[in-house]
């Protein structure tokens, strides 16, 4: 084990160009970023700051409801069998294969005016695409899933004996989850927090197809970097991908220094 | 080991503070759909969906908008006409909608989702762009359709795509013009963008060698050089606004469309090189 920490020349060669083609476009974005003065600047542009308060709230507001509603089915799929529980956790698992286009598009014939209940929700005055809410929405069905799968497997890892031993000293059901179950699957609820919120945060193709791209209402910074590189600011393209980046490298690492990587199998140990 | 239980309770704190944030928005958006009258001193805000052609001039427009008309916030969404008119008829929430043509304002007009007629507010017309330091030595629109020059255009529901389409078949007819010159120039069409700003930024950045844009959109930049089209060869591209009928400010979007018809709003589309409509 110690002797192999060292990487032999060739072994090294082989796997050099691929650290270097994931490495550097986004530190030559960065660097950009940071040298060309585009982040600086760019802080103080409206398009960006607008964005940036839009993506917090929206991705605090979809990381709220994923924790509320995702946690009883993950517990639900970690400790109960039941029919069709199998179809339930193919259903959860799909957002994070489906193209986030496809997403949008789904959530646009369900909701939106002509949706299957545009019209029930159009009588009770509620009109969801393209506004804040939508972006909500989007964020929160593709991200869930990501929070769900790490708090699924950690709750299942949770030895029963440990919960059996509490309920034997009186633990109503909801204090065993809060007192024995919670804590100990800790690591894995607070990485698929993380991990969801991240991937909230990145949403672009789901938010653009059913949110649309208004400022200050629906365009997060996924679509500024879009919007702003289409729209001739390169600058402002470049920062907003900034942000983005060192949010990424911020979950990436908090991840790993609290240990909540095994929970998600991203730490090699 | 010891695992603390903080991840549980940041979670906690997090659903309330989450949840009193949820009501505001959520009352907000909902505000927006149901058109409560706002009131005498509530700030009106209005939201102009335009084609991605009008980005320079109308962010000068809301400036001019927002001093002549207080209380009012105007937003502007960009993007291909295309693209925002199917937006509107899945119930995007605007109040108006300016287009780089004439047919996408009419088709909501024809789906009952307008508030009145279309109306013409300006025209533009077309031109060929390069890079600045122009790699492939575009002199004429001709050397377009020479064999490795790389050309940018727009997705064909774009309205610029449908312009440019007529100016390719025009200057296909002209005298020095190869009989297979849409076909070579379609050749040379390495990307298909979503809007007309979109080309444009892909010639400012160098991607490729050529492009054809609106005369205002090589005005508004400077990082590309303007190659004319022959006027026998050009088309006039007109645009129409429209005022959404589920707008939740029926009148005061009638009043902008009208006030950028009228002499100040042409003013200032003027001076973005944009012409007065016929």
């Amino acid at each position: 084990m110690i002797a192999a920490t060292r990487p032999s020349g060739r072994l090294a060669a082989l796997t050099v160009p691929l650290v270097l083609f994931l490495a550097l476009p986004v530190v030559v974005l960065v660097a950009r970023a940071i040298l060309g003065g585009g982040l600086p600047a760019a802080l103080g542009s409206r398009v960006v700051l607008d964005a940036l308060v839009l993506s917090l709230t929206t991705t605090a507001i979809s990381l709220g409801l994923t924790l509320a509603l995702g946690t009883p089915l993950a517990y639900l799929l970690a400790r109960r069998s039941f029919r069709g529980s199998s179809l339930v956790e193919t259903i959860v698992d799909l957002p994070i294969v489906l193209p986030p286009s496809v997403a949008g598009l789904a959530l646009l014939l369900m909701l939106g005016r002509n949706g299957l209940l545009g019209g029930a929700l159009e009588l009770v005055g509620l009109s969801i695409p393209f506004t804040t809410l939508a972006v909500i929405l989007a964020q929160t069905f593709v991200a869930a899933p990501f929070f769900i799968r790490s708090a699924r497997a950690g709750i299942a890892a949770v030895d029963r004996d440990t919960e059996d031993a509490a309920r034997v000293d009186g633990a109503a059901e909801v204090e065993v989850f809060r007192w024995v179950t919670a804590p100990l699957a800790g690591a894995a609820l607070a990485a698929g927090a993380v991990m969801s919120w991240s991937r909230a945060l990145g949403e672009f193709g789901a938010t653009i197809m059913f949110a649309g791209n208004v400022g200050g209402r629906t365009q997060t910074l996924p679509l500024v970097v879009y919007s702003e590189f289409g729209g001739g600011d390169l600058d402002a393209s470049i920062a907003a991908a900034s942000i983005l980046v060192l949010a990424a490298f911020g979950v990436l690492v908090s991840v790993r220094i609290l240990h909540w990587g095994r929970a998600l199998d991203i730490r090699g140990g | 080991m010891t695992h603390r239980p903080i991840p549980l309770a940041v979670a906690l704190v997090s659903i309330l503070v989450i949840a009193a944030a949820c009501s505001t928005v959520g009352a907000g958006s909902r505000g927006e759909s149901v058109a409560a009258d706002p009131g005498p001193t509530a700030v009106l805000e209005l939201t102009v969906f335009a084609g991605a052609s009008l980005k320079d001039a109308l962010a000068a427009v809301k400036t001019a908008y927002e001093a002549a008309v207080p209380g009012t916030t105007v937003t502007i969404a960009t993007d291909s006409s295309a693209t925002l008119r199917t937006q509107i008829e899945q119930g995007a929430p605007a109040d108006l909608f300016l287009s780089a043509d004439e047919r996408n304002p009419l088709a909501l007009v024809e789906a009952g989702l307008a508030d009145g007629d279309a109306s013409a507010f300006a025209v533009n017309r077309l031109t060929v762009v390069v890079p600045s330091d122009n790699p492939a030595g575009i002199a004429s629109p001709a050397d377009l359709a020479r064999p490795n020059v790389t050309i940018v255009a727009a997705g064909d529901e774009v309205p610029i795509s449908g312009y440019a389409r007529q100016v390719v078949a025009r200057l296909a007819s002209l005298p020095g013009y190869p009989g297979d010159f849409t076909a070579a120039y379609a050749a040379n069409v390495v990307s298909k963008e979503a809007n007309a700003r979109a080309v444009l930024a892909k010639i400012e950045l160098g991607e490729a060698d050529a492009a054809i844009v609106y005369v205002t959109d090589a005005r508004a930049s400077e990082g590309v050089s303007a190659i004319e089209i022959p006027p026998k060869a050009n088309v006039m591209a007109s645009y129409a606004g429209v005022v959404v009928r589920t707008a939740p400010h029926l009148a005061e979007a009638r009043a902008f469309l009208d006030w950028l018809a009228g002499p100040r709003g042409q003013g200032i589309l003027a001076g973005f090189g944009f012409g007065a409509p016929r």
